[in-house]
This record gives C-alpha cells, sequence and structure tokens, in this order.
C-alpha cells in the first residue's frame, strides 16, 4: 500500500499518509462514536509501512484542531510508533500544529513530545481561524 | 393548564441561566447535534476559536462518559454499536462563564471509585492535574474503564474553577452522579 487517504467527517479526522513519500498528515477534529473501529486501519497500515525494509525520512504533520480523551491515547499510540523506528536510526520529524492563540493546543503538544528523544518535535504556529 | 406547565419549566431554566438540556436517552447522534448547536451557540456569541474548543471539550468528554457509564441503558441487537444510555446534560451562563452538568444513574458499586477519582483530581493543582495527565495518557486503560481517567483529568484541566460534584442515593443499588464543570 503506498498511500492511506481517509476524507475528513465532523468527527473523524482527514488521514492523509504518502508512504511513497514518507509524509503523514492528520487533520481536521477527531471524536469519533467508535475509536477503536477507526483508528484501526490507520495504525495497520502504519505499522506495515513501518515494518518495510526502506529507511527513508517521515515526516508526520499533526493538525487537529481538536481531539477527545480516546483520540489522544490512539494519537500516543502513533507517537510510540514513530519513536520506537527512529530510536533505530530512522529520520522522523513530528510538527505538532498550533493556533497562534491556542494555548491547550500547545499544552497538549507539550504533554506528547515529553518523551521523545530520537523523534525531532518541531511545535508551529499557524494563523487563527481554522474553524471552531 | 398544558403551556402553563411547560411555561414554569423553560421559565425555571431561563432563570438559572441554562441554554441548553437535554433528559433521556443520550447516543452519539445526540452527542454531535447537541455539539454543533453549542459551538454555534458560543460562535454567535464572539467566543474566540480556542474557548469554543475548551467548552466543547468539555461537553465531550461529559456526554461520552454518560453514554459509557450510565447504569441505565439500553442496547439494540447483540453485537450492535448503538448505545442508548439515560442521563441529562445542561448547559448555561453564570456569572459571565459557561458551565456544564451532567447526570446519570451509577451503580452504588462504583461510587467509592468514581469519588477517589474526582476527590483526587479536585486536590491537585494545575500542574499537579498536567501530571497527572501526561502520566495518564501513557498508561495503559484499566479494565472495564474504557479511558475514563483521561477524560475526568481532561476535563479537570478546562475547567476554570474546581470541579463539583455530588451524589444523591436512590435506591440499594443506584444513586444519582452529577458533575458541574465550570469553564
Amino acid at each position: 500500500m503506498d498511500s492511506l487517504i481517509i476524507p475528513a467527517t465532523g468527527r473523524t479526522p482527514g488521514v492523509s499518509f504518502d508512504f511513497a513519500a514518507g509524509h503523514l498528515r492528520l487533520t481536521g477534529e477527531s471524536y469519533p462514536d467508535d475509536v477503536a473501529g477507526f483508528f484501526g486501519p490507520v495504525f495497520s497500515a502504519l505499522h506495515d509501512f513501518l515494518a518495510r525494509p526502506e529507511r527513508g525520512a517521515i515526516r508526520f504533520d499533526m493538525e487537529l484542531l481538536y481531539f477527545n480523551s480516546s483520540s489522544a491515547k490512539a494519537l500516543m499510540n502513533i507517537f510510540q510508533m514513530l519513536e520506537t523506528v527512529a530510536r533505530d536510526g530512522r529520520p522522523v520529524t513530528v510538527t505538532w500544529c498550533v493556533e497562534e492563540n491556542d494555548d491547550s493546543m500547545r499544552e497538549l503538544g507539550e504533554d506528547f513530545a515529553e518523551d521523545l528523544r530520537a523523534v525531532v518535535f518541531d511545535l508551529r504556529e499557524i494563523p487563527a481561524g481554522g474553524g471552531a | 393548564m398544558l403551556a402553563q406547565q411547560y411555561a414554569a419549566i423553560k421559565r425555571d431554566l431561563d432563570d438559572k441561566g441554562i441554554v441548553f438540556s437535554f433528559s433521556g436517552y443520550l447516543s452519539e447522534g445526540i452527542l454531535y447535534s447537541l455539539g454543533e448547536a453549542l459551538r454555534e451557540k458560543l460562535t454567535l456569541e464572539d467566543a474566540d476559536g480556542p474557548t469554543v474548543r475548551r467548552v466543547f471539550s468539555v461537553f465531550v468528554e461529559q456526554m461520552q462518559n454518560i453514554i459509557r457509564y450510565s447504569a441505565e441503558k439500553v442496547r439494540g441487537r447483540p453485537g450492535g454499536t448503538v448505545e442508548l444510555s439515560a442521563g441529562m446534560v445542561t448547559i448555561g451562563m453564570e456569572g459571565g462563564k459557561v458551565f456544564i452538568v451532567c447526570g446519570n444513574t451509577v451503580r452504588n458499586d462504583d461510587v467509592a471509585r468514581l469519588r477517589d477519582r474526582l476527590d483526587h483530581l479536585k486536590s491537585l493543582d494545575r500542574d499537579g492535574i498536567k501530571t497527572y495527565y501526561r502520566e495518564q495518557l501513557r498508561e495503559e486503560p484499566d479494565s472495564g474503564s474504557r479511558g475514563a481517567t483521561l477524560g475526568l483529568i481532561e476535563i479537570a484541566r478546562r475547567a476554570s474553577e474546581p470541579i463539583d460534584y455530588d451524589f444523591d442515593p436512590m435506591d440499594t443499588d443506584r444513586s444519582f452522579f452529577c458533575l458541574k464543570v465550570r469553564v
């Protein structure tokens, strides 16, 4: 599988994983009624991609404007998968996008970044108004 | 008589500053619709994006707690995904702040554990809540909790004042649980 594309809905994020380019993106909002049902296929596609022999750089853009606590667990799971391959020497950069005035999301970024050692973590400010 | 009765209920809600109130069976579908209405209302009142998201976040966690943990539920066909859980949610304005009150039936056997969790959260300051969140984010969920701990921490974190809670015993098996959060 060279990509995993899932269009965003009102409560599930847009997934745009371009495995050929090593570019992964999550956009929109995440509070699915069935978290396991939504993230299960995302984890398994990511797991297969990370298990491949190629060792190209990976870029993960976290552009969610809102996620609930069950999605936070899912997101943490993705971060842990990325940290594992980064510790094996694969270059991984995570960009955590935050609207300029959103202190809650900025703080969450710090919570998620806390135990990343091998992954390069960037916090990037984006203009406000991406939607409530 | 009919209009009088319901006008009295409505007046009572208005007097308490209540903007939305829902009592009955809650589902993920109702969460979504009420959530949309709540965001539209707040946006109309010129709340900025982060404020709207903070209120919305508390709302979602409170609603999902009812949907998952209400002791009064009906399930559709076996293995089905529809879950209807009895409870109530009330959102209003008080002293310039938004408040969200959720109520649902819980089993008396679960009261002590829930009380411990909430008391622990209430005892923590901002930094303590942050540390607790970071720990729980990395914990495997305990069986049966479906992620409740992180949800409650999220609620406490977005609250602008300590959370308020109470239990009202109903019978030997059940109590009514209420949680009030000011954002």
